[in-house]
């Protein structure tokens, strides 16, 4: 058995970077070369759980229905700032199939005496079915005593007391970079707040025996949900099991545990029964998280060749009621570009709106537009190529940390999409469309992003006696994909056909696996699986080799048979299982540090072009070119898929979707998918898809690093561009829409 | 709550003669949706949805579209007579919603965003209904009373609409703010009613309820008149932009989620010069 070592490793992780110390076994191997011949890894293979979820066999936390279990149904505050003076419930109790409601003075654990926005938890009813439970909350009568409340973002950062300054960073110095400039460009940009609107809601259903809690919950990280509910229950983290066995997406916004995990959890306590609380889509627009709405003001200085001399970026971002931590807006301006000169302030702002989360690349998304924006105000200043200025400005080290990249290919990224995109095709001004009212324009933007992941990871593999393996790992699948990946890389390592590898996970039962969030699920756990792949793979050699009678270092795995030397025996695996009877191996494999000499960061280039009603305002997003450089694509189909649903997401936030909140009342005009705007399929455009072909070697034993977020990062900056290049309306508050279009244009 | 299901017209009429004010259910992507949103608990509700009585479209002579018809259909049906119903259907919803979704539903809810209303208005259709008492018909104009209120008593059905066929210089404009499953920000039909010398434009979303644009109609009239009522109109840039201001001027619009005020009246302008572009060409 290897032994164990712990080891100190730096993961990025939501655009921060964070040290830990983490276990890991054996050593490491070096990541597959160029000309490796992979038969799994690299190709482009269906979802392993496609059938089970387009046929409606995968079951979600929403669909779990346990003997006599009962549901949960949260009343909520149609006040933005109140206190509770006094919850009656006897008109609810004596609804049939009501078999309980709580509020602060039975629940004080759940419940706050104020709440601070629309939509806080004041009492939860539990009935026999999901609709009683649903009418009785109706019955519940509460009496509030108003406070004063601020929903506006603008109005709260005018008032002190919401403000609290949470990151500042600088480098050398920005004055006299300013003074060194010739042009500056000082524009303040505005971003609503963009609802996740997950496929699946947040919910969890537990159950209880004796004093160990059995919890299925919709999340991006069992292992997370395990601790915070276990904390707030104060039970033993042993005794709470998390199960997670399909999921509909989280974005984000599913981190951690959420109040519906300790009202399943504390209620089916009480009541021995197990509990379900699912939230409904008006809740999900409410209470279960956003990315936070950004004012920004970006100062950029340069010389009139277009070198920068200086960046500042301010950024005040509302994260509603959330005071513990806010997204790294700034981020991008501190790391994309090669400028010595950097300030740059991130604030929170706190309002009386629901909660901020996660939201893929929280603060990036936000940031590079205002980034991205600026950066092509200034080569309008400038009369210089947008594609241009950039490239003149291209961080060949990492600007924070003077190390190397891992791999930056992102100049690969400008030429490959400026070629796809036609970009040769842009004139300064635009271009004419089929109408005189229609103008055509393009628009280019950078992304930058983490997830290389990092320890700790594990995972165990079982080979058994049938020639199937089992791979085990913590982990659960947001809905990327996650699962396929990993059952290639196993299959890869193994010599077996894909459907020969099965996976055991969802469960906190299983070894430690990553959130699955960052874009670092498959660049944490890949390695660990990779590495346990090739320890049953030792193993079975051992076995083999006895069989074929040879030496194990003499023969080698491949396509499903053990072969010794070049063109000598052969021995199906089939065989070696057959002779084996009831024998499992079982291989080990953790996840090893980050190298810790260069930093590892994704790049990419997206590509918009529009078509702009100059009478209407009116955009149409014709096509997206998003060329990315993340190293090794395990799975090109998957790949491709991520990128195309990160567009659409980022199509969405750019021209249609934003909360609405009425200043007066404190409400959210559009918390339903009827009034918010996610983008139709006949909003979504022609998306070119592309990836770098490099491997990122150093990053890990893959060579790869996580698209999760990447896609979604550049594309709302992009277009922007596109439509100021079409028309020369420079819409600054996002979404663009028509009415911003045209007061852009009058400007 | 209880639910009706009668198995013909009669019975319908029947059922409501005896709950008068019942929940009417046809499509259901009206009525459902207030329900499942909670907004309405309905105490009786009729289906009349399955309703063979209600699903006649006869166009052959004067045209008649009975209340049971879904936008699907009307999406199957061709000919320049009917160019801004198809206009109109294809902006409804999504496949599942106009396959859902009726005529009939429209002007039951009588929504200033109802997209077949300004259809309806500048058609200047008349709404059929009926009663155990027996049947009414109404001008589309005196039928919508306000946002969604309308002269339907509380014992009647709606049971069809009905126009003369206006010919085919007509078009249906719609804003919204995506490209599919969108409510109205501000919708216009058109109609040059060439062989009756008459030009009617109608508005949605734009006020309480459907509004006709009176002033708009007589400017593009008297256009008319000039250049002749067989003749294709080739709009100046000065007669397009004074009717698209004539018809914004007409729009009695409000800021809300979807829109303000102020881009419904741009926007209505604007659709209204290009409406009058497209159509002015249009001679049978």
């Amino acid at each position: 058995m290897p032994s164990a070592r712990v080891v100190k490793n730096r993961t990025e992780f939501e655009g921060k970077i964070y040290e830990e110390l983490a276990l890991v076994q054996g050593a490491d191997i070096p990541a597959w070369s160029a000309d490796a011949e992979l038969r799994h890894v690299g190709r482009s293979r269906l979802r392993v759980d496609g059938p089970q979820r387009v046929s409606g066999r995968a079951r979600y936390t929403t669909d779990l229905m346990l003997p006599g279990m009962l549901h949960a149904r949260v009343v909520r505050s149609p006040h933005p700032h109140a206190r509770v003076i006094r919850v009656d419930a006897k008109r609810a109790l004596a609804l049939a199939g009501v078999r309980s409601v709580v509020d602060r003075t039975s629940a004080p654990e759940l419940f706050d005496e104020e709440v601070h926005y629309v939509g806080a938890p004041v009492a939860v009813v539990v009935g026999e079915t999901e609709e009683i439970a649903a009418d009785a909350a109706h019955l519940v009568e509460i009496e509030y005593e108003s406070l004063p409340f601020v929903v506006d973002l603008e109005e709260a950062i005018a008032d002190r007391t919401r403000v609290q300054r949470k990151e500042s960073y600088s480098r050398g110095d920005a004055r006299r970079g300013f003074r060194e400039a010739d042009i500056v460009v000082d524009a303040r940009y505005t971003t609503s707040t963009q609802l996740h609107n997950c496929l699946e809601p947040h919910g969890a259903v537990a159950q209880w025996d004796g004093e160990r809690l059995t919890l299925w919950e919709s999340t991006q990280a069992m292992f997370d949900v395990r601790k915070g509910v276990a904390k707030a229950i104060r039970a033993r983290l042993d005794d709470v099991r998390v199960i997670c066995d399909y999921m509909g997406g989280g974005f984000g916004s599913k981190l951690g545990h959420g109040h519906y995990s300790e009202i399943a959890a504390v209620l089916a306590k009480r009541l021995g029964r197990p509990i379900r609380c699912v939230m409904d889509r008006r809740e999900e627009n409410l209470v279960t998280g956003n990315r936070s709405a950004t004012v920004q003001r970006v100062r950029v200085g340069a010389t009139k060749d277009g070198k920068l001399t200086a960046l500042e970026h301010v950024a005040w971002s509302g994260t509603g009621t959330e005071d513990g931590w806010v997204a790294s807006t700034t981020g991008p301006s501190n790391g994309l570009y090669e400028v010595a000169n950097v300030r740059s302030e991130q604030f929170l702002v706190l309002t009386n709106t629901g909660p901020f989360s996660a939201f893929r690349a929280p603060g990036y998304v936000e940031g590079t537009f205002a980034l991205e924006s600026a950066m092509d105000e200034l080569a309008d200043k400038l009369a210089l190529d947008p594609l241009a200025l950039r490239r003149k400005n291209y961080a060949k080290l990492d600007p924070q940390s003077g190390k190397h990249y891992s791999l930056k290919r992102l100049d690969q990224c400008y030429s490959r999409g400026a070629e796809l995109a036609g970009w040769s095709r842009r004139k300064a001004g635009g271009t004419a469309g089929r109408h005189a009212y229609l103008r055509r324009g393009m628009g280019v933007s950078t992304q930058v992003w983490g997830g290389g992941g990092g320890p700790p990871a594990y995972a165990t593999i079982h080979l058994n006696a049938d020639g199937t393996a089992i791979v085990r790992a913590g982990l659960q699948d947001i809905g990327s994909g996650t699962k396929t990946a990993i059952a290639q890389i196993a299959a890869e390592e193994l010599s077996l056909p894909l459907e020969r590898v099965r996976l055991s996970i969802g469960e906190t039962d299983a070894p430690y696996g990553p959130a699955s969030g960052g874009s670092m699920t498959t660049a944490s756990l890949g390695p660990a699986v990779r590495l346990a792949a090739v320890d049953v793979r030792r193993q079975l050699l051992e076995v083999a080799a006895g069989l074929m009678e040879v030496r194990a270092s003499e023969i080698h795995l491949t396509d499903g048979h053990a072969v010794a030397g070049r063109g000598g025996k052969k021995l199906a695996l089939d065989e070696v299982f057959s002779k084996l009877q009831n024998y499992t191996v079982i291989g080990r494999g953790s996840r090893h540090p980050n190298p810790e000499d260069v930093r590892l960061r994704s790049f990419g280039a997206h590509f918009a072009e529009v078509e702009v009603d100059i009478r209407t305002g009116a955009v149409r997003v014709l096509k997206i070119v998003a060329v990315h450089q993340i190293g090794r694509i395990v799975n090109p189909l998957n790949a491709k898929s991520q990128v195309e649903g990160g567009v659409t997401q980022a199509l969405g936030y750019a021209v249609s979707e934003g909360r609405v909140l009425d200043r007066l009342s404190g409400h959210v005009m559009n918390a339903n998918l009827e009034d918010y705007k996610i983008p139709t399929v006949k909003d979504v455009p022609d998306i070119v898809v592309e990836f770098v072909p490099d491997l990122d070697r150093r990053a890990n034993n893959l060579g790869g690093i996580g698209l999760g977020e990447p896609p979604i990062i550049p594309t709302a900056a992009a277009i922007a561009n596109a439509v100021a290049n079409a028309c020369g309306a420079r819409v600054r508050t996002l979404p663009i829409t028509p009415a911003r279009v045209l007061e852009a244009l009058r400007r | 709550m209880e639910i009706e299901r009668p198995r013909s017209l009669d019975g319908a009429l029947a059922a409501l003669a005896a709950h008068p004010g019942a929940d009417l259910l046809a499509g259901g992507t009206d009525l459902m949706v207030e329900i499942n949103f909670g907004r309405k608990r309905p105490e009786h509700l009729i289906v009349v949805q399955p309703l063979a009585e209600l699903r006649d479209l006869d166009r052959n002579g004067a045209v008649r579209v009975g209340a049971g018809v879904t936008y699907t259909r009307l999406l199957a049906e061709g000919g320049g007579s009917f160019a801004a119903v198809r206009e109109m259907a294809r902006t409804v919803g999504s496949p599942q919603i106009r396959n859902a979704g009726t005529v009939g539903g429209n002007l039951g809810t009588s929504s200033p965003a109802g997209d077949a209303l300004p259809v309806l208005a500048a058609f200047d259709a008349t709404v059929v209904l009926r009663s155990r008492r027996g049947e009414r018909r109404i001008p589309f104009a005196d039928y919508m009373t306000g946002p969604k209120r309308n002269a339907r008593a509380p014992d009647e059905i709606v049971v069809a609409a009905e126009w003369r066929d206006p010919g085919p210089a007509q078009t249906f404009l719609k804003v919204g703010t995506r490209n599919a499953m969108v409510i109205a920000v501000a919708s216009l039909c058109l109609v040059v009613e060439r062989a009756r010398k008459s030009v009617r434009v109608a508005l949605g979303s734009c006020g309480p309820t459907i509004l006709r644009a009176g002033e708009a109609e007589r400017f593009a009239e008297e256009l008319i008149d000039e250049s002749g009522w067989d003749e294709p109109l080739d709009v100046s840039e000065a007669a397009a932009a004074r009717f698209g201001e004539l018809v914004a001027a007409a729009a009695r619009p409000i800021d809300d989620v979807r829109g303000s005020a102020r881009y419904r009246r741009h926007v209505l302008g604007v659709m209204a010069r290009r409406a009058l572009e497209r159509v002015g060409s249009v001679v049978a």
